[in-house]
């Protein structure tokens, strides 16, 4: 299968770790099943325009997670994710998405307070359009 | 750490006008390997020690571990396959179809249905006398015949040289394949951006016949990037691998590196961030690199 995965060339971000977690939210939040076969190295290698030394390191950085699972001869296989785990990760992006937002605030020498409120303002607004959930 | 398939100590090669080495360079198996740089810098030259077409005056190669002073023995010759960039005159008198039974009688590992494969996707007509053909119908009769035995190592001369844009991604596509057997390694020399982009894993420079180095590809587009942030160049004389900087206004800078991974860590240690950054393209990597900006990890 072909792993949809953006890769933003012009980020500061290092291309592994682009690769790494944008595959492992896909396999996280259960968009590549279980028992999904992965690419061989070099094909997604390939289809990234990135060498199979970047693509090693994210299926050795995955595998060691548990999230991939490799058996010889046959190829590199998305592992079972844990309720848990889905659970932890979902927070974890939430959280890193929250974290991204209060630098923007640093960054305009936002005060906390002024913060709190615009962030409360967003959520009403945005819970609302979608039926008050 | 992978075996080396090609190992060159101290090689020398002296040609009427210029000198090619002293040259250290180690390939390791398995990768795809792109030789670049300016013409006339020797990657043919290099190309043809790899495959004993002309022979050092000074130090070693070795092939898969092996050297071999006198004449590459039959074995290790049959794992290997190399599409010059000047092609053969001594071929030319016969038909594609005869030259691949020439080539296959001293290949045993020659397969057959996979070069008639290739011959019909590439669309390479066989009757016809090779010097009848086309620059790019030579070449692709040329790749055909060296990706036929499945060798080793393959080595090819800037095989994109007058293919087609057409044909020029069926190679691509074909060494990808060819790569699919992990031992497999190719080093080829190119000019063309595109191919380094979707073909190496790693980058040799050379330049007046002298190695400049070889780099993970990825590590180059890693970290050599244009950046633009908030502050002047007080800040700018404090971060590794700086090349050339400029004050944007009064608060934002910018600046060339060649350590951006390295200038991250010291930012975010000092909580800043970029406001933007930007990869270099390869070619401006390159001319920068040939300039004697050193990139970051290179392989010993």
């Amino acid at each position: 299968m072909r792993i949809p995965i953006q890769i933003n060339e012009n980020s500061a971000e290092p291309l592994y770790h682009q690769i790494e977690t944008q595959l492992r939210s896909l396999i996280i939040s259960g968009q590549i099943e279980e028992g999904t076969l992965l690419p061989s190295i070099r094909e997604f290698a390939g289809n990234l325009n990135c060498s199979v030394i970047t693509v090693r390191r994210v299926y050795q950085d995955l595998e060691s997670e548990g999230l991939l699972r490799t058996r010889q001869g046959t190829g590199t296989f998305v592992a079972g994710v844990g309720d848990q785990a889905r659970e932890q990760f979902k927070r974890d992006a939430v959280i890193e998405a929250l974290n991204l937002a209060v630098d923007r605030g640093l960054a305009v020498q936002m005060k906390q307070e002024e913060l709190i409120e615009l962030f409360m303002e967003v959520v009403r607004e945005r819970y609302q359009s979608r039926g008050g959930h | 750490m992978e075996p080396h398939v090609i190992e060159f100590r101290n090689v020398m090669k002296r040609r009427r006008t210029k000198t090619i080495g002293p040259i250290q360079l180690s390939i390791p198996q398995g990768y795809i390997v792109a030789l670049v740089g300016p013409n006339g810098s020797g990657k043919s030259t290099l190309l043809n020690m790899m495959i004993q077409t002309v022979f050092p005056d000074e130090g070693e190669v070795t092939w898969f571990g092996e050297s071999h002073s006198k004449e590459l023995p039959i074995e290790v010759r049959k794992q290997m396959a190399f599409v010059p960039e000047q092609l053969s005159v001594e071929e030319q008198h016969m038909t594609a179809d005869q030259a691949a039974t020439f080539r296959a009688s001293w290949y045993d590992n020659w397969d057959g249905y996979f070069f008639d494969e290739l011959m019909s996707r590439f669309d390479v007509p066989r009757g016809v006398k090779l010097r009848k053909m086309s620059k790019g119908e030579r070449r692709k009769f040329e790749i055909a015949a060296a990706l036929a035995p499945r060798p080793k190592l393959l080595l090819l001369d800037e095989p994109s040289s007058g293919l087609d844009p057409f044909a020029w991604k069926q190679m691509i596509d074909q060494l990808h394949k060819l790569m699919k057997s992990i031992d497999t390694t190719i080093i080829l020399s190119t000019h063309v951006v595109d191919e380094i982009r979707r073909l190496a894993d790693y980058v040799i420079l050379i330049h007046h016949g002298k190695l400049l180095g070889m780099v993970e590809k990825d590590s180059l587009l890693d970290n050599w990037k244009e950046c633009w942030i908030q502050g002047d160049a007080s800040i700018v004389r404090e971060l590794p691998g700086i090349i050339s900087s400029r004050q944007e206004n009064a608060t934002t800078i910018s600046f060339v590196t060649t350590e951006c991974l390295e200038v991250e860590n010291i930012l975010r240690s000092a909580g800043m961030t970029f406001i933007q950054t930007r990869s270099l393209e390869l070619d401006e990597v390159l001319r920068l690199w040939i300039d004697g900006h050193q990139p970051a990890g290179m392989q010993k």
